[in-house]
């Protein structure tokens, strides 16, 4: 019997992962393969991401769904953030009529946590219909009614046939992993067991790819994509941010798969092979020239477009090349900390050697095949560099930054302002980063925080982090145990 | 039986208690909760209200136990324990308290012990349980103020303290201008030579939560929260409350609230006069400003404090005409209901507004959309939409705000009133 793959990272049969270690970079990529890098814990965390939030993150933005949460309010927390990204969305693409995401929540409380949710669950089903008539109402459960055992499936099977809409349950309790990309998993694994099902494979249409976008690609890197795609003649199937039941049921269609993250769909892409054949490419986040010849070099193989792809590069980088040397002639030899989700730390660490910086240390949350690779190359460029394999944990951060002293440091900014140390980021949701043209931006957002980073440096005079002197000696790794 | 909600209004008791309890100087909360919570409630509560952060700890810095499948089964206490022993290692702070996710408070998790353990060492580590499904982040609110009663507040105080009063009963980084509206309430209290406990504000800490037994006088500006919690402060310590029902806004509330505290501790003279002076401030300007602003009929939605205090304000003081009034809060004692009601509809001038409970988007959106002459609505960042849609001037003054960055803005008392009326202006 085939494996069917469980959602949950930790669990994939063709790559050992790996959620803490600290050390060095060549010494974690001659242990990997050694499979040395020991099933380590800490014994001492700060919060990660659950996989709910990914699940959410992912889906929030589909057209005609509704969203119904199985959980306590305080799940609810990630609709917030993400509810914002839709709404700001629809304003860049134009929709000022904004809309919020409609999110139902069963509000489970002490009652329910004893004598069960699945009333309230189906009820809110119901309700999600009678309110809207969505095509999809996308079920997802959480801690509570995991542990409290609720069978959601049961549920889905009865409701789903009193009313028309599709429901989908997705299965992202936020105990069963530590890596929250798999909240991703659990969205795409919904897709092909509740939408797409035995779908045929139809007959393919020979220009179109499969794109894989999560919701943190803002709108104008969107548009910069599908203008380098559609440049060299291939059409998008953009997927599932501001997507639709329409564009899923496309996806057998589509000749080739690709992904703008690399822990974006990379399972469901496998399964479309299988499934389909349809082939995909998985290489690395679109930002900064080198990284996006890589992107679209991967794509353009695909469709038999390699040679237009190369021809396309050259003008495109013909283009950019005076400002990646300006930026280069500023930003010559800074020291850079990176902090980031696994594709973008990865694209950023590929990034800053186009501008001849050095990479010094970096915080990435997962050590996996993928990562080994990505690794490897990374060290040909800089040698070994401090990594920490951590979902932030500022405490280690901050400890890392205190010693390393880089000129930069590229992530989530709270803690490393605080330090006055400058920083930057390439996670930008609402604005510019991926493909040739927005280079001009992100170059210039780089360049310019570094320059300036007046707000820094005095806010460090007079800011506060929870931390004792005492800990900023000690070793940052102290409670990898 | 809590309500199944669309788009609510709040986030869970696990992520009122943090809110409140990361907007106290140098306290540190410890989550015993699954590995999302953290952002979850950082994401849903302590950023919604005003969009910045509690400065300590909040989102990923959170010392947090990540609870997963095995410590499900197998229990999470050694596990916390660790990290207790950690945190007491690398973070420095006045207190720290335990709060427990749902996963904890499903598996039943004794926290208690293990805080109890540290105590006996010296340790100033407190449990609370806050698990997410025991209700909303108004709950959570409440649940930390008894955590404080209970942990940090001096159990047998020395001597009254005649001039010190606590101000409670707003809800930290829930309420958008929750940081603003304190600072403008103790500027006015300070002016009747009283000394202000808020817990919360910026160089409160331990030291004000541990005084507030000695207090002179509890005011709780909302009509309905912390009625436990008066009556412990009442009980324990004879301190008795003043609950006014809303924050006090514009010349009219903010007299009557003066007053009220005037009465209760004696300084009526002197109430008189700070009443006297601030009128004269305020109307200065506002006498500058006449006309400039064309009449509206307005609705609001948005927690029980909140618009009362608009409702009133701009009925009372600015002439404007209320249409509808919707409360958000899971108010469940009827006796609380008719006091919003009251507050709501016993106007000085103003006909009063229809009143409906409820915090669920859809029926929020349907009831509004029955009253069709509004021009003017007063509600949170879910209520933009339905603005939209209908072309009302739109303002933000409660929970969800994603959507206007908050410091130090008041919109209370004299100074918020001036600041209100800017923020409303519209020449359209």
């Amino acid at each position: 019997m085939k494996n069917i793959y469980s959602g949950i990272r930790e669990q994939r049969r063709d790559t050992d992962t790996f959620t803490d270690w600290g050390g060095g970079s060549i010494d974690a990529s001659e242990r990997f393969p050694k499979k040395c890098l020991g099933r380590a814990d800490r014994v001492f965390s700060q919060g990660l991401q659950c996989r709910q939030t990914n699940s959410v993150m992912a889906l929030l933005s589909m057209e005609d769904s509704v969203f119904v949460l199985h959980s306590p309010l305080g799940c609810t927390g990630c609709c917030c953030m993400a509810n914002d990204w839709f709404r700001v969305g629809q304003l860049h693409r134009g929709n000022y009529a904004m809309k919020n995401a409609r999110v139902i929540v069963t509000n489970l409380d002490n009652r329910d946590i004893i004598l069960g949710g699945e009333e309230k669950l189906r009820k809110a089903i119901r309700l999600a219909y009678t309110r809207y008539q969505p095509k999809m109402i996308f079920v997802f459960t959480s801690c509570s009614s995991g542990i409290i055992g609720d069978d959601i499936e049961a549920v889905v099977a009865e409701v789903s046939e009193e009313i028309p809409s599709i429901v989908v349950p997705v299965h992202c309790e936020g105990f069963k992993s530590k890596i929250c990309a798999s909240g991703y998993d659990s969205a795409f694994l919904a897709f092909s067991q509740y939408i797409l099902k035995d779908a045929p494979k139809g007959e393919t249409e020979n220009d179109l790819l499969n794109l894989f976008a999560p919701p943190t690609v803002s709108y104008i890197d969107q548009t910069e994509i599908e203008r380098i795609l559609g440049d060299i003649g291939i059409r998008v199937n953009y997927i599932p941010f501001y997507s639709s039941l329409e564009k899923i049921r496309k996806i057998p269609n589509a000749r080739a798969s690709s992904a703008i993250c690399k822990v974006f769909a990379d399972e469901f892409m496998k399964e479309l092979y299988e499934k389909y054949g349809i082939p995909y490419s998985h290489t690395i986040m679109p930002i900064g020239t080198r990284n996006t010849d890589k992107w679209l070099l991967g794509i353009a193989a695909l469709f038999d477009k390699t040679a237009q792809a190369q021809e396309y590069i050259k003008e495109e980088y013909t283009k950019v090349r005076p400002l990646v040397e300006e930026l280069k002639s500023k930003l010559s030899g800074k020291r850079v900390f990176i902090c980031g989700g696994t594709g973008r730390s990865f694209a950023a660490a590929a990034l800053i050697d186009d501008f001849d910086m050095k990479l010094v240390g970096m915080e990435t949350p997962v050590y996996d095949n993928d990562t080994q690779s990505d690794l490897e190359y990374l060290n040909r460029l800089y040698g070994n560099f401090t990594l920490d394999i951590a979902n932030m944990m500022p405490y280690e951060q901050v400890n890392l930054l205190s010693k390393l002293k880089p000129d930069v440091f590229i992530g989530v900014p709270v803690w490393a302002a605080k330090l006055g140390i400058p920083t930057t980021h390439i996670l930008d949701i609402k604005r510019p980063t991926m493909g040739y043209r927005n280079l001009v931006y992100l170059g210039n957002k780089i360049l310019y925080q570094i320059e300036n980073p007046g707000f820094n440096k005095k806010i460090a005079a007079h800011a506060r982090l929870p931390y004792k002197k005492s800990w900023y000696d000690e070793d940052a790794f102290k409670y990898i145990k | 039986m809590s309500e199944i909600l669309e788009n609510p209004h709040g986030n869970c008791s696990l992520g009122g208690a943090n809110a409140a309890l990361t907007a106290i100087k140098r306290v540190i909360p410890i989550y015993h909760s699954g590995p999302g919570c953290c952002l979850q409630t950082t994401a849903g509560e302590a950023s919604q209200g005003s969009v910045r952060l509690p400065y300590y700890v909040q989102y990923t810095s959170l010392p947090c136990t990540n609870m997963l499948e095995r410590d499900v089964v197998l229990g999470g206490v050694d596990k916390l324990d660790r990290h207790i022993a950690a945190a007491l290692e690398i973070l420095d702070a006045d207190a720290f308290f335990i709060l427990t996710g749902c996963t904890a408070g499903i598996i039943g998790d004794d926290v208690q012990s293990v805080a109890k353990k540290y105590q006996n060492l010296g340790a100033p580590v407190y449990a609370v349980n806050s698990a997410g499904f025991l209700g909303e982040s108004c709950r959570g609110y409440e649940i930390a103020i008894k955590a404080l009663l209970d942990n940090i507040v001096e159990p047998k105080p020395q001597k009254k303290n005649t001039k010190l009063v606590n101000l409670l009963g707003v809800m930290p980084y829930h309420d958008p201008y929750w940081e603003g509206n304190l600072e403008e309430i103790t500027r006015l209290l300070k002016l009747m030579n009283l000394k202000v406990n808020t817990f919360f504000s910026h160089d409160q800490g331990i030291k004000e939560i541990k005084s507030s037994s000695s207090a002179a006088l509890n005011i709780i500006l909302s009509p309905w929260l912390l009625k436990s919690a008066a009556q412990e402060y009442e009980e324990r310590f004879g301190i008795p409350s003043l609950r006014w029902h809303c924050m006090p806004l514009g010349a009219t509330e903010t007299a009557a609230f003066l007053t009220a505290v005037g009465a209760a501790l004696g300084l009526e003279d002197k109430a008189k006069k700070v009443i006297a002076a601030e009128e004269k401030y305020l109307y200065r300007y506002l006498e500058t400003g006449i006309g400039v602003q064309n009449w509206r009929r307005f609705s609001v939605v948005g927690d029980a404090s909140t618009v009362i205090s608009m409702t009133r304000f701009l009925a009372n003081d600015y002439s404007f005409t209320p249409d509808c009034v919707i409360v958000t809060d899971c108010v469940f004692r009827p006796d609380d209901k008719e006091r919003i009601t009251d507050a709501l509809t016993k106007l000085e001038y103003s006909r009063p507004p229809e009143i409906f409970f409820t915090g669920d988007q859809w029926e929020i959106n349907n009831t509004l959309a029955r009253f069709d002459q509004t021009m003017l609505l007063i509600a949170s960042t879910n209520e933009h939409e339905f603005a939209m849609s209908r072309g009302l001037q739109f303002f933000v003054a409660a929970y969800p705000n994603s959507e206007r960055l908050i410091y130090n803005r008041t919109a209370a008392g004299y100074r918020g009133a001036l600041t209100l009326l800017e923020d409303i202006y519209s020449n359209l």
